[in-house]
């Protein structure tokens, strides 16, 4: 008991980490705002990972499979960058 | 002529078949493969609301070395009482504290007659939401900040419902406890 209150102790200075101020009783949108801030900052991901015991193997698995993502989302970019470059002095060629 | 009548035939099928092609098959199918982790559903607004928007309009969002100090209803900020929501996959608990952490009331979905898996539901944590916010205007606490604890179903409604209450609600803190080298979880569980 002694030792799960030592881990979840609150260290840290609260409300100053992770906080968002309701602007105009819309709690709709600060709820949404600070649920993209922490999907992007990855924390609701390692949330979830951490919530069930993920082996080495199964971890491995994955680290691969993000690195090949990373890759082929890194490459669709570039190209797509590259096919959208235009410099046409007519916007919309053969079209009326 | 013959000829020249079947060849403009053909090219009229051959153009009006070209008409009916369709574009190239779509794969209609989800690619499942046991290798490849599938992908979570994640949590309401994790993917949709535009950040660049919301964050270039110049009002104050984020904590700020002033904002401790500033008023809510007469009462700055650091002295506002404190509702603890903590979220579970299968309930929802809400804790009304003072500003040092003193508990004042306690409610949960058990407590509103919810049972079992009823309890893990947005509804019931909506519900729970209501109630205690009523008790605390009864006992007159208006304005509250929020700090929320744990992902669930329970996560966005919870607020909802103490707004719908009646209670002022000032700002949302997540104090989830996200570990990068936490204690051995439990094993996974095979459904």
């Amino acid at each position: 008991m002694h030792l799960s209150l030592r881990l979840l102790s609150n260290r840290h200075p609260s409300f100053i980490a992770r906080t968002v101020f309701v602007q105009n009783n819309d709690i709709d949108n600060a709820c949404r705002l600070i649920n993209r801030i922490m999907g992007k900052e990855g924390l609701l991901a390692q949330y979830r990972l951490t919530r069930y015991y993920e082996k080495p193997f199964q971890t491995r698995r994955r680290v691969n499979h993000e690195k090949c993502k990373a890759i082929y989302n890194e490459d669709m970019e570039r190209k797509i960058q590259f096919v959208l470059r235009k410099n046409r002095h007519e916007p919309f060629p053969g079209c009326y | 002529m013959i000829t020249a009548l079947r060849n403009s035939v053909r090219a009229s099928v051959t153009s009006v078949v070209r008409l009916f092609q369709t574009s190239t098959p779509q794969a209609t199918e989800k690619f499942v493969h046991k290798r490849i982790p599938a992908p979570d559903e994640g949590v309401q607004g994790e993917k949709i609301i535009d950040l660049d928007s919301a964050l270039k309009t110049k009002q104050n969002l984020f904590p700020t070395l002033e904002s401790d100090y500033q008023l809510y209803n007469g009462i700055p900020y650091k002295d506002l009482p404190i509702c603890n929501i903590r979220v579970s996959h299968n309930n929802t608990i809400f804790t009304l504290t003072e500003p040092d952490g003193k508990v004042r009331i306690i409610r949960s979905c058990g407590m509103e007659g919810f049972k079992n898996t009823k309890k893990g539901t947005n509804i019931a944590a909506q519900t729970t939401g209501i109630t205690i916010a009523t008790k605390a205007v009864v006992q007159g606490y208006n304005t509250v900040r929020v700090r929320v604890q744990g992902l669930g179903p329970g996560r966005l409604s919870a607020v909802k419902g103490l707004q719908m209450g009646g209670l002022n609600i000032v700002s949302i803190t997540d104090n989830t406890h996200v570990s990068w080298n936490p204690p051995r979880a439990r094993k996974a569980r095979r459904l």
